[in-house]
This record gives C-alpha cells, sequence and structure tokens, in this order.
C-alpha cells in the first residue's frame, strides 16, 4: 500500500483519533478524513473497497473497517492495535453509563426519563429495515426471502440462527451468479 | 449460579452468535434479547430496553450492547464481575467476526470475483432486510407499553427516514415527555 506502513502504535492513535473525533456521529466520515486524507495511509479508492468489505463480512461495520485497515498492514496483530483504538474510549464511557445505570435506575425519576428515550430508541430501530427498503423493491424474490425470513422470526418464533442457516443458502442460490449475463438490472 | 459460571455462559452464548451479525450487527439485537431475559434472565424485558437505549445515545458504535449486556449479567456477582464479564462480551462477539475480517482483508483480491462472494452479497441481503424488519418490531414490542410510547416510536421512525435530524434530539424530547410522566410503562 503506502511507501511505509503505519506502526501498531500508529495504527492505534489513528483509531483513538478518529473515535474521539466521531463522538457527535458520523464515524465513517471521520476515518475517512483521518485514514485517507490526514495521515495518508491509503486512497481513497482502497478506503471505498474496505467499507464495501467491511459492510460484506459479519460484524459491525465500524468495526470491521478498523479491523479491514489494520489487518492491511500489520495482520492480526494491526488489526487488534486498530479494534482497541476505535472501542477504547468509547466502551469505557459505555461502560461507566451501564455502572450508573445499575445502581440508579429503580429511582422513580430515572425510571421515568428512560421510559421516554427507549420509546425514542425504538424508533430508530423499527427505521433501519425501513431504510434499506429501497434497494429491493424492484425485486420481487428479496422481498418474498424478506417477507419469510420475517414470518419465520417473527410469527413462527424460529432462532436466528437455524433461520439464516437455512434461508441463506437457499438465498445465495437463487442469486448465484449465472454464467451467461442477461441484463439483470440493478445492483 | 457463581460469577464464574455466569462467565462462561455469557462468553459462550457471544463466541456463537459472532459469526451471524449479518448487515452490521443490529440484526442479532432480537436475539441478544431471547437470550439475555428469555433463556438465562440476566436482565428484565425493561432493562433489555433500558441498556438498548443507553447504546444508541451513547457515542461509538451501537453494538456495543454486547458490554452492557455482560455487565447486566454478570452485576448480581458483584461491580467487578460485571464490569469483567462486560468486557470479556464484548471481545467475545468481536472476536470470530475480526478473525474473519482479517482473512477477508487479505485475501480479498481473491474472493473479489468469485461467484460465491456474490452470491453471499446478494443473498444475504434480502434475508438481513427481513431480520431487521423482525428486530424493529420486536424491540418495540420489548420497550413499549403503552399507546403513547407506539406512537412516539412511529413518529420517531418516520422523522429517521424522512429528515436528517439527529437522533440524539428525539432522545432528549422523549426522555422530557417521560420525565414528566406523559409517556409511561
Amino acid at each position: 500500500m503506502a511507501a511505509s506502513s503505519p506502526s501498531h502504535r500508529a495504527l492505534f492513535l489513528g483509531m483513538l483519533q478518529v473515535a474521539l473525533s466521531a463522538f457527535g456521529g458520523g464515524l465513517s466520515a471521520w476515518s475517512q478524513r483521518i485514514v485517507v486524507e490526514q495521515r495518508h495511509w491509503m486512497s481513497n479508492e482502497a478506503f471505498i473497497t474496505g467499507l464495501t468489505v467491511a459492510r460484506l463480512f459479519p460484524g459491525p461495520n465500524q468495526i470491521n473497517m478498523a479491523v479491514y485497515i489494520g489487518a492491511l498492514f500489520r495482520g492480526l496483530g494491526g488489526a487488534i492495535a486498530t479494534t482497541a483504538g476505535i472501542l477504547l474510549i468509547p466502551f469505557c464511557l459505555l461502560m461507566l453509563l451501564g455502572y450508573i445505570y445499575f445502581n440508579y435506575h429503580s429511582l422513580p425519576a430515572v425510571d421515568r426519563i428512560l421510559t421516554g428515550i427507549v420509546a425514542a430508541a425504538a424508533g430508530m430501530a423499527l427505521s433501519m429495515g425501513f431504510k434499506i427498503l429501497h434497494e429491493y423493491w424492484r425485486d420481487p424474490i428479496a422481498l418474498f426471502l424478506a417477507a419469510i425470513t420475517f414470518i419465520a422470526l417473527q410469527i413462527a418464533h424460529i432462532q436466528l440462527i437455524p433461520v439464516v442457516l437455512i434461508f441463506g443458502p437457499i438465498a445465495m442460490f437463487l442469486y448465484w451468479p449465472r454464467n451467461i449475463k442477461p441484463s439483470s438490472g440493478e445492483s | 449460579m457463581t460469577g464464574f459460571d455466569t462467565w462462561i455462559q455469557v462468553v459462550v452464548t457471544f463466541l456463537r452468535l459472532s459469526l451471524f451479525s449479518l448487515g452490521g450487527g443490529n440484526t442479532l439485537l432480537q436475539e441478544y434479547h431471547h437470550l439475555s431475559v428469555d433463556t438465562f434472565s440476566w436482565i428484565t424485558n425493561s432493562q433489555f430496553a433500558d441498556l438498548y437505549a443507553l447504546a444508541e445515545a451513547a457515542p461509538g458504535p451501537s453494538s456495543m450492547i454486547v458490554g452492557l449486556l455482560g455487565l447486566g449479567a454478570g452485576w448480581p456477582h458483584g461491580v467487578w464481575w460485571g464490569l469483567f464479564t462486560g468486557l470479556s462480551a464484548e471481545v467475545a462477539v468481536l472476536l470470530p467476526s475480526t478473525l474473519l475480517m482479517v482473512f477477508a482483508a487479505i485475501s480479498w483480491s481473491k474472493l473479489k470475483d468469485s461467484p460465491l462472494r456474490i452470491a453471499f452479497e446478494r443473498g444475504l441481503g434480502p434475508i438481513t432486510l427481513g431480520i431487521l424488519f423482525s428486530v424493529g418490531v420486536t424491540v418495540m414490542r420489548v420497550a413499549d407499553q403503552h399507546w403513547l410510547a407506539y406512537l412516539v416510536s412511529v413518529l420517531v421512525c418516520f422523522l429517521m427516514l424522512f429528515t436528517k435530524i439527529s437522533p440524539l434530539y428525539f432522545m432528549v424530547f422523549a426522555g422530557i415527555l417521560g420525565a414528566f410522566g406523559v409517556i409511561q410503562r
């Protein structure tokens, strides 16, 4: 990649900087700014490729992106350095919040405020599916697969792991790329 | 159950789930709820909703809710067990997916054009869509006990989709409604 690969220490500190900069949100925009524009560790194209891989593979996207950056330069050790860098401060803060929560959540005032916050957070959870729905809107097979997955989980109460292990291979079979490429439309 | 037994239970649970976190990790929320509330009784239903909201409100990746679930599981055995179990839970859920991701990063140029990769990407998208809808419904059922709470959730969902307002404002506003007893559980 770059002329000289960043050291473990630099990888850790770089991701620490990303985590601190992104306190108001926009983690992937900040990592692009710091990794590509400020520190010149990789080209923008390489960064975008990283995002694609991070989204494709299991695991939280932003952490996968950190793993990708670290692994590219320093293998497993680099991945540990970048993951630790991006998680250290947010995780300690979250544990502190959790500590406060478990000490005080039984106070009526705290519980009442949380009741409201929880309703808003549930709305955020509800929006996740709708956010990506448009990508599949013109694909009846995709909508059918999504619908049976939803029914299996929500109505038949089948657990996630068997659902993924059964429907995943079926879906992969249906979407296996054919040798002759017809004009199959949108990606 | 000793603190150590709980710790083993937590670590095994999250190690096992790691590779099933499709589409960025939130697909596991329903499973987290099922395991931590129904199966193992680490926390109560409303505590799960609270911890989800905390993880969403705090800066950093929202998938860190796993650390809070571990903290809740270990909490009855003392603060240090709680914190240790929380850290272990987070490491456990990240470890398998991190190892796979390291492999992916190094061998991407070979994987890129393989039909398996294309089928995986295209095929698992719709499955992820179905899971995310199911997760949304489950979180809402766990969180909301009152018709006004449902109304707030649906409104926030709508605003998330059609405006660019930071969700933190919705949380603050809904928190105020809760403080005044408008939303109850």
